[in-house]
């Protein structure tokens, strides 16, 4: 199937798509790496051909290696007589500011799927129509699911980690114990322990 | 039966008398409502009676569980999986464990598949019976859903006696499944189905042919089939558009290939129309009778063996990715898993049916009267736990 | 399906005799019920159910037996284990478990955050010695939240001993 989803986009040439598969000590699905200015050509290329027209968008997911961002797309048939799926990627160089543009003119799932992934990693998408956060509050900073997200102090007045939540005079206890060995030590013993 | 067609209303301005003005009226349907399944927002802006628009805000059982699951061993994820959809927890553990065990590539013995085949269609009557309680509930009916919840606790005593909790199990492991199950539990759930089997027709009845419900859910909320399948929604709200689409059927897991069944589909029944709110409804209660089928020919092929396979103490996946899906009672829940050889998983991310299918709200709700729009939240059927993870 | 046709006298009464009719063979079901089935509610705290032996309410540890070896503490997912100990001085014989594995370490903590467990049962199946299990009480709520945090080395604890462990 993905032999025969590359030749379907070697028509698009700015695409430059290729086969990634499990190398030798890995394991898992192959999917086809695309370049991101082209996302758009492709996505309307693969719901409009006849032999594999992928109908759905299923899920729009992304993961934060160090050097870039890779967002996935993940697309379905949904016919009877040739049931595929297929993961469509691309990769994000700019960490900074990175751009894609939006699809939600081709599949209508695209809308909550671009809104979650630019809730969590900081992707925009250019085109969006309603463009804002959806699971965390809208004045909320920082992108969680990168790796070197840092929780923000106190929101709206109040502290994000308050310390007498946290549990934290149990863990001293786990540090502090060297200095009190030997009466901990008697104590112990006279229980039993 | 009579409908009048009401148009979707606009901001009107008299252009007459400036003292004159009319404008939108915006109701929130606040996250504490009886009726929205949970903690979910509904902006409505309305004329009278009438929805022009209704923008739903979602986030407030908002858990960060992916970025938690980053941090605990991939046994530890377990008991996160469980508490996303938790009224069909067994169906997700299913899947977590299966894009782990094909990762690793253990074999599950052939004893331990036939019990998580048993437990994931006794899941779904389960939670079949527990939508169609609520819905009767949220539409004014009192009694089916005492009736539902009578049945559903036999369901429930049966699980607690084989994993020890009621709704958030952790029974199904990475390789197997954790207790085994005695001769004593499937006489007793051989009897339950009996009696269930004559039972689920009286209640069905009982809300199906009742004229007030059948006005209040018949072309109310149609969706059509090209509207469904763009907007990527799965389960029995595809199948109540009319696509014959079950992931059961057309890429078999566990032993599904072996069993015998039928999928419902929505065609007009008892007049109503392809994609409203009754086929959807209807849908769930035949998909309730397919199930006892499964679980009775399951019941022929248990045969004594392991109930575990092998896997080592500590798991370590090697490196690559998944993506992995199965038929979850409210849709298709897809497990997209990214390892780098370590003891965490790098990636979790949760694909859940729930939240593409409250997509297909703004969509629906223009045109519908407020009373309507319940019926419409109702009939999708979700859950807040799965919508905000 | 939109039936624009107008209502007429007939339809009017047959509007009303459908949705008695239906009505009606609703109430048959429901009063069939009414009559002939018995009550299943259980009027608690009067009467309480049996639990099955496998249910996973309140935990309880067996410190006398503990070996102090963190595995619970390792593989619980919302971290509400803390555990230390001290290495046992050498000049002091070492005392045994009652399924025969010495204990090197003295045990100096172990608190259990009940307010943060899920009560998945993780901790009770990596446990080596299986003094950590899951008991059937469920009825412990405190007034406070400090009042969740159970220290199973006090001595008020290792006395429910008796009540609580099932001997092998």
């Amino acid at each position: 199937m993905h032999s025969e989803v590359l030749s379907i986009l070697e028509e698009i040439s700015s695409a430059q798509a290729q086969i990634l598969a499990p190398g030798e000590d890995e394991v898992g699905d192959s999917s086809i790496l695309v370049q991101p200015e082209s996302i758009y050509d492709v996505c309307l290329k693969l719901r409009d051909n006849e032999k594999y027209s992928f109908k759905a968008l299923e899920v729009i997911t992304g993961t934060d290696y160090k050097e870039y961002i890779e967002v996935s797309y993940v697309v379905g048939t949904f016919d009877m007589k040739n049931p595929a799926t297929l993961i469509l990627k691309t990769r994000l160089t700019d960490r900074e500011n990175p751009v894609l543009k939006s699809v939600c003119d081709i599949w209508l799932a695209a809308n909550y799927q671009e809104r979650e992934c630019f809730d969590m990693l900081g992707v925009r998408f250019e085109g969006h129509p309603d463009h804002r956060r959806i699971l965390c509050p809208d004045d909320w900073e920082g992108f969680p699911l990168r790796k070197d997200y840092v929780v923000q102090d106190s929101y709206r007045g109040m502290t994000v980690n308050p310390p007498d939540k946290m549990n934290l005079e149990d863990q001293d206890f786990i540090n502090q114990q060297d200095s009190m060995k030997d009466e901990l030590i008697k104590r112990a013993l006279a229980k039993g322990l | 039966m009579q409908t009048w067609d009401m148009g979707i209303p606009e901001l009107q301005e008299s252009t007459t008398d400036e003292k004159l003005k009319s404008e939108l009226l915006t109701v929130n349907m606040g996250p504490q409502h009886p009726a929205t399944h949970g903690v979910l927002r509904v902006e409505i802006k309305t004329d009278s009676e009438i929805v022009a628009e209704a923008i739903p805000h979602l986030g407030y059982l908002h858990r960060c569980m992916e970025k938690h699951s980053e941090s605990v061993d991939f046994r530890g994820v377990l008991p996160f999986i469980d508490r996303l959809d938790y009224l069909a927890s067994m169906s997700q553990e299913y899947t977590y464990s299966a894009a782990v065990e094909k990762m690793l590539g253990t074999e599950v013995p052939e004893r331990a598949q036939v019990i998580r085949m048993m437990v994931l269609e006794l899941q779904r009557i389960a939670s079949h019976l527990m939508a169609f309680g609520t819905y009767a509930l949220d539409l004014g009916a009192f009694s089916p859903f005492l009736y539902a919840f009578d049945e559903r606790e036999k369901i429930l005593r049966f699980f607690e006696e084989i994993s020890g909790a009621r709704l958030l199990y952790n029974y199904i492991w990475i390789g197997g499944v954790w207790n085994d199950v005695t001769d004593k539990q499937i006489d007793s759930l051989k009897n339950f189905l009996d009696e269930f089997e004559k039972e689920v027709v009286k209640y069905d009845e009982l809300v199906s042919s009742n004229k007030i419900f059948q006005s209040r859910t018949m072309n109310v909320g149609v969706l059509s089939l090209d509207d469904a399948l763009s907007f990527g929604a799965t389960g029995p709200v595809l199948r109540g558009s009319g696509h014959a689409w079950d992931l059961r059927k057309t890429e078999p897991y566990l032993l599904y290939d072996k069993v015998d069944f039928d999928i419902p589909i929505a065609h007009g029944q008892k007049g109503s129309v392809v994609g409203d709110c009754f086929s959807r409804y209807i849908v769930r209660m035949e998909e309730v009778t397919e199930s006892i089928k499964i679980v009775r020919q399951c019941f022929d092929m248990l045969k004594p063996g392991p109930i575990i396979g092998k896997v080592p103490k500590i798991i370590k996946v090697p490196k690559g990715e998944i993506y992995m899906k199965t038929e979850c009672p409210r849709g298709e829940l897809g497990v997209h898993l990214v390892c780098d050889g370590g003891k965490t998983p790098y990636r979790v991310k949760i694909k859940s049916p729930c939240f593409t299918n409250v997509s297909i709200l703004p969509h629906i709700a223009p045109g519908q009267m407020i009373a309507d729009f319940v019926a419409s939240i109702g009939s999708i059927d979700i859950v807040l736990g799965e919508v905000d993870r | 399906m939109n039936n624009n046709e107008s209502l007429t006298v007939s339809k009017y009464f047959e509007n009303i005799y459908n949705a008695v009719k239906t009505s009606l063979i609703g109430m048959g079901i429901t009063i069939k019920y009414v009559l002939t089935t018995k009550p299943v509610t259980i009027e608690y705290p009067e009467v309480r159910e049996v639990l099955p032996d496998t249910a996973r309410m309140r935990l309880y540890n067996d410190a006398v037996n503990c070996i102090s070896c963190n595995m619970c503490a390792t593989v619980c997912p919302v971290d509400c284990i803390y555990i230390s100990s001290v290495p046992r001085p050498k000049d002091l014989e070492v005392p045994k478990t009652e399924d025969g594995s010495s204990k090197k370490q003295v045990l100096t903590q172990f608190v259990i955050d009940t307010a943060l467990c899920c009560y998945c049962g993780l901790c009770t199946t990596v446990c080596p010695t299986e003094c950590l299990t899951h008991t059937d009480d469920y009825e412990y709520s405190q007034y406070e939240v400090d009042g969740m945090k159970f220290d199973y080395t006090s001595e008020e604890l290792i006395s429910w001993r008796d009540r609580l462990v099932v001997q092998k």
